[in-house]
């Protein structure tokens, strides 16, 4: 169901700085079961950000990010295995073990990490990455493979852990124009399919046909939220009308 | 030229030769794991440790970089027994080619380490692996596949040319060997073509594992042929 809240991500005011200079000046986001969030706005606004201060990547220095209603300890490991179990990420750079082969690099967290038994790793990691595309890749290493394959192993990667949420920083930036589409479809089916993701991305014709809200960010700050149809075409504040006016000129 | 080789004089001595073979590949193996280990040590100090021990560590590379193996190996030899300390030469061949190895070898892993990429580590943690899991699955083969030509390379290095070092002070490697050998009956050019074929067929023997076991574990494309 979409934008059931029964289940969710919530952040509160969350603040981070990366040495003097403070990125985020206070976030409020929830994200609802079966939702897509995408996050857009310039280069430096903090989008990323969000996502590794979920990931405990980086660490909020304010605030709190909460996971069904139960906050989160990123200072304690235990609370924060319990978070990077039920959620995945997929980084703009593919991020891949280029030491590993695709199979390799989809099954070795679920074997591992979760020690779930091997046949039944190997099995799914199959059927995902059959749902990539990437079937016949599976002994190639990352240096064989390009952009766009790349980042579908990676996707792959972070489906394979089952996780109820999933996140995307900017996964098609890295890419050949010709290697977007691959990695956006596969995107798109994931989110035919219910899947709760919170987006990043600079492919706003995409944003405006997957996401169930948009969220416009500025200097660490959020500016303004709202369905793709309220952001894109009645924005109401002149940060949001500047931005969509200047990245629908092109 | 008018010299007559007498092949046959001389390879009355192959068994010495080899016995020296044998010895070479025994000083050449020590000294690699012993090098290895001390310049794993010391990179990881220089790459993680505090100033104090990355200026000491730094101060061990130039010292022992900037001056000759010979040099520091009569030290320990010739100089050490003057302020009480004596080693037999054997001691004093495997310490100082190992001092000596393991500055060139600190500056090959410290690459190996400057070379980690961040962004597999992160992807690493977001999958849920501990931090020994990070060194073990990601960080140490990808050290080992990096530094692995440059390794087997050195080994090599150590095996014939640092190896040979043992002569000046008597340690009966191979060239020492040759060396004592030709004055037998003085047929020094048959002696040393011998030593110098069996040095090729240890590099080659060593140059041909190398590679494949490089070829097998980290997938490194060298040419062997």
């Amino acid at each position: 169901m979409r934008g059931d809240l029964s289940h969710h991500l919530e952040i509160k005011g969350a603040c981070a700085s990366y040495g003097r200079i403070q990125v985020l000046k206070g976030v409020d986001l929830t994200l609802g079961k079966g939702e897509v969030v995408a996050l857009i706005g310039p280069s430096g606004s903090g989008k990323s950000t969000v996502l590794r201060m979920v990931m405990g990547l980086t660490l909020s220095t304010a605030g709190e990010i909460r996971l069904d209603g139960e906050a989160v300890n990123y200072r304690n490991p235990a609370s924060l295995r319990r978070l990077r179990d039920r959620i995945a990420v997929v980084f703009q750079q593919y991020n891949l073990f280029q030491n590993m082969d695709v199979m390799r690099n989809v099954t070795i967290a679920p074997l591992k990490i979760k020690r779930r038994p091997r046949d039944q790793v190997v099995a799914d990691a199959k059927r995902v990455l059959a749902k990539v595309g990437l079937a016949d890749k599976l002994a190639a290493y990352p240096d064989e493979l390009s952009g766009g394959q790349q980042q579908r192993v990676a996707i792959a990667r972070a489906l394979c852990l089952n996780p109820e949420i999933l996140l995307l920083d900017e996964v098609t930036s890295a890419l050949d124009p010709e290697l977007v589409n691959e990695v956006l479809d596969t995107i798109r089916g994931l989110a035919a399919e219910g899947m709760t993701m919170l987006i990043v991305s600079h492919e706003m014709a995409f944003v405006r046909e997957v996401a169930t809200r948009v969220i416009l960010m500025d200097d660490g700050q959020m500016v303004e939220a709202g369905t793709p149809q309220d952001i894109f075409d009645k924005p109401q504040t002149q940060r949001a009308r500047d931005f969509v006016g200047k990245i629908l000129r092109h | 030229m008018n010299y007559t080789f007498q092949w046959g004089v001389a390879l009355q001595h192959l068994p010495g030769l080899l016995e020296g073979a044998k010895l070479t590949f025994i000083i050449g193996f020590l000294t690699f794991w012993g090098a290895s280990l001390l310049g794993l040590v010391m990179a990881a100090l220089k790459t993680y440790g505090g100033r104090i021990a990355r200026r000491i560590v730094g101060a061990y590379v130039i010292f022992f970089t900037n001056t000759p193996a010979l040099v520091q190996i009569w030290f320990l030899y010739f100089g050490l027994p003057d302020v009480g300390i004596v080693w037999d030469k054997f001691t004093c061949m495997l310490i100082g080619l190992t001092l000596n190895s393991g500055a060139y070898l600190t500056e090959i892993i410290r690459a190996g380490f400057i070379s980690v990429r961040r962004n597999e580590i992160e992807a690493a943690e977001t999958l849920g692996f501990s931090r020994i899991q990070q060194v073990w699955y990601v960080i140490v083969p990808h050290i080992a596949k990096t530094i692995y030509p440059a390794l087997a390379n050195f080994f090599i290095v150590i095996l014939v040319m640092g190896t040979s070092i043992g002569s000046v002070i008597g340690v009966q490697e191979l060239t020492s060997q040759a060396k004592d050998l030709a004055t037998v009956d003085y047929r020094y050019l048959e002696v040393f073509t011998i030593a110098a074929a069996i040095y090729v067929v240890l590099t080659f023997v060593a140059s041909i594992t190398l590679a494949l076991v490089g070829r097998w574990a980290f997938r490194v494309k060298a040419k062997i042929f």
